[in-house]
């Protein structure tokens, strides 16, 4: 069972696939030069409306194992420490510990 | 030396040659929210399928699945009562509730 933390950053990756086409909608009208003000100051305070969980920067990579949110090896998903144990015990196809 | 007018006129019929947009005062349309792909399907993949117990429990109650799990906390929420360590005493009005005193 993932840890509160992961679970909420699941929550959070939902809502990004959810929200996205709004926000980005609202992104173009919100940076659109050509726009007037008034339209583009409204399309602002929309994207201020949405959940903080809408927001792709809200979005970690954690740990698929123990959940840690530090020390990721981002190609395989895993902290350090379960990296480690993995690919000594051979888990990890291509990863063999340096020697020489 | 070509002039600035004539250099400009070249560009402009580039973009048209190449369909791309004639920007030259490099005004901010927008136009990379709509160009950039969707982020959200490759986000939602990170994180493998885990089986959740009573989620499924929860689906099809005639199936009568235990979650050991679960049987396991309501067994240790049982045996912490026990030994008097339960949750606390609901405050029967806002006067006898703990953090109305502590307040003051």
């Amino acid at each position: 069972m993932p840890n509160i933390r992961v679970l909420r950053d699941i929550k959070a990756r939902e809502l990004v696939r959810a929200n996205e086409v709004a926000r980005r909608a609202y992104l173009y009208v919100a940076r659109n030069q050509s726009l007037p003000p008034q339209v583009r100051h409204q399309a602002q305070l929309q994207l201020n409306t949405f959940s903080r969980y809408t927001r792709p920067t809200t979005v970690k990579n954690r740990c698929i194992e123990t959940g840690r949110g530090r020390g990721i090896i981002g190609e395989f998903g895993l902290c350090r420490f379960q990296f480690r144990q993995k690919a000594l015990r051979g888990e990890l196809n291509g990863v063999q510990k340096a020697s020489w | 030396m070509a002039a600035p007018v004539r250099l400009a006129a070249l560009t402009q019929l580039r973009c048209a040659v190449f369909q791309t947009s004639y920007n030259p005062t490099s005004a901010r349309t927008g136009a990379k929210y709509l160009r950039a792909r969707l982020r959200g399907p490759a986000m939602n993949s990170y994180y493998p399928q885990t089986l959740d117990l009573s989620q499924i429990a929860r689906e099809f109650p005639e199936l009568d699945i235990v979650n050991p799990d679960e049987e396991q906390r309501f067994q240790d929420v049982e045996d912490k009562k026990k030994r008097g360590k339960g949750k606390p005493k609901k405050a029967r009005d806002a006067a006898q509730g703990r953090r109305q005193s502590r307040k003051k």
